[in-house]
């Protein structure tokens, strides 16, 4: 597609006009260079049917007087329509000339690629990924919601949550809350770490959440689906507004059981946040799917972008069932977050960095707006960034916390 | 019981009509031979396992909207780039 975007008065004209010839001369280059013979002195025509392919080269059309355009009835000629339009009004001679208008100079409609530098990047004070969702700029802190994580348990020797009041409960036999994989401790800390960790940047989101760890995920990252629902019942018996799932399994049906869950959860006040999955593998041209249990319509799935703000190699696209579509957006690469003692941080990717992310964000919002379920829901998604990336990968965009004139 | 195949996880889920009832659906289910790990009275669905050919049986009873496997999710080792 190519066109001028420019108005007429300002785009760009060569000072040679076109010729536009009635139906009736069309195709009969005799009448056609007659009728313009008799506009104005003319020597050199050419015309696309002395070429052998109808095609002529540059240099004839740069060169030539008159270049007709046989199977068009069009003639570009090399004075000025001013000039020919006079003649035109004035000797009447215009049978089978229906108008002369400046030849433009078009341009092709180029989309400008993005900058190939990196949007946003971790900082002394923040993690690139509070940066991009605004965290840093937000005064909400999610004081007096309750949050659950339900993933491999958590750290509690770690000392970014020393004298934090943490409910914790393990739904895995024979294993207790303590954290013996990372993953837990990494989505707690960027869901609810502090907001002045004991060395470092910041990576936590509403800081002064009050935490619920639910441990559903064993030492190798397995679980069942009895420990991620007992979690959930439990999550939900106590009160939290949002649930934390950085899991899925890559299933493209919807499973009854977390799709009435989730409606059920919502119902009881309770919205639960969940992986979109890892499943793509975009270089080689997969967009992956979303899984259960994100991709129960009434469960939020969500995407990991990078700090570029472009989709993760690995973050799965919406599945066509109903729900499963992509909700958000969040970072979900190379994310800094807490890690098991004595490692302290890390720096990981995956949809389960991005999924703490927006339970985080979610917890400001209900502090900040008083939204519970669908009415919380609707106010986290209203309020995304939109990005220049598919709804099918990034749905509405990405997350953002409420501003610091919210509260 | 060899005639009842292998033991199976199930995930219950309790049709909403019978979300009052939950306990009673419960006793039910055992009767049924279902071995019920957990009853969740705050989203309707009871946990479990049962012999695979008995998994018919158990669909059908009243107040039980489905009965599906149950799912393992495996997330990535802690070395792993992407989790």
């Amino acid at each position: 597609m190519s066109g001028s975007p420019q108005q007429p008065a300002t785009a760009q004209t060569t000072g040679r006009s076109v010729v536009v010839f009635s139906d009736d001369v069309h195709l009969d280059r005799v009448a056609m260079t007659a009728a313009l013979r008799s506009l104005a002195e003319v020597a050199t025509v050419v015309a696309t049917s002395d070429a052998d392919d109808g095609a002529l080269d540059g240099d004839a059309l740069a060169s030539a007087d008159v270049i007709t355009f046989d199977a068009l009835g069009v003639a570009v000629v090399a004075r000025e329509p001013g000039e020919l339009a006079a003649s035109l009004a004035a000797t009447g001679a215009g049978a089978g000339i229906v108008s002369v208008e400046p030849e433009h100079v078009l341009h092709a409609i180029v989309v400008e690629q993005p900058a190939a530098r990196a949007e946003f990047s971790d900082d002394d004070a923040f993690t690139w990924g509070l940066r991009a969702t605004r965290v840093d700029a937000s005064s909400a802190t999610g004081q007096g919601i309750r949050i659950a994580v339900l993933d491999t348990g958590l750290d509690f020797a770690h000392p970014d949550f020393a004298g934090r009041a943490i409910t914790s409960r393990s739904f895995v036999t024979g294993l207790p809350v303590d954290d013996g994989h990372g993953h837990g401790t990494h989505c707690a800390g960027t869901a609810a770490g502090p907001a002045r960790p004991g060395q470092g940047r910041r990576y936590g989101i509403a800081s002064q959440a009050t935490l619920f760890v639910g441990r559903v995920l064993d030492d190798s990252g397995a679980g069942a689906d009895a420990g991620i629902l007992a979690g959930i019942d439990w999550a939900i018996t106590n009160g939290c507004r949002i649930i934390s799932l950085s899991l899925g399994g890559d299933v493209r049906t919807v499973s009854t059981a977390y799709e009435t869950v989730g409606r059920r959860a919502l119902a009881a006040g309770a919205l639960i946040v969940a992986a979109a999955g890892n499943n793509a593998d975009r270089r080689r041209g997969d967009p992956g799917f979303v899984g259960i249990p994100a991709n129960s319509p009434s469960i939020m799935a969500v995407a990991a972008v990078d700090s570029d703000l472009r989709i993760a190699e690995f973050s799965a696209a919406g599945n066509p069932v109903a729900g499963g579509a992509v909700d958000l957006a969040a970072p979900g690469v190379a994310v800094y977050s807490a890690w098991p003692m004595p490692r302290r941080t890390n720096t990981i990717s995956g949809t389960s960095q991005a999924t703490p992310h927006v339970a985080g964000i979610a917890a400001l919002w209900s502090q900040v707006t008083g939204d519970t379920a669908n009415a919380l829901w609707a106010t986290v998604v209203g309020a995304a960034r939109r990005l220049d990336l598919p709804a099918a990968d990034a749905g509405a965009g990405l997350v953002q916390a409420p501003g610091s004139a919210s509260l | 019981m060899a005639s009842a195949g292998p033991d199976v996880r199930v995930t219950v889920t309790v049709a909403d009509s019978a979300l009052a009832e939950i306990e009673q659906l419960a006793g039910r289910l055992r009767r049924a031979g279902m071995a019920v790990d957990a009853v969740l009275g705050a989203i309707g669905i009871i946990t479990g396992s049962v012999a695979s050919a008995r998994l018919a049986s158990i669909r059908t009873l009243p107040g039980v909207a489905a009965v599906e496997e149950q799912t393992t999710f495996q997330i990535a080792p802690p070395d792993a780039d992407v989790q």
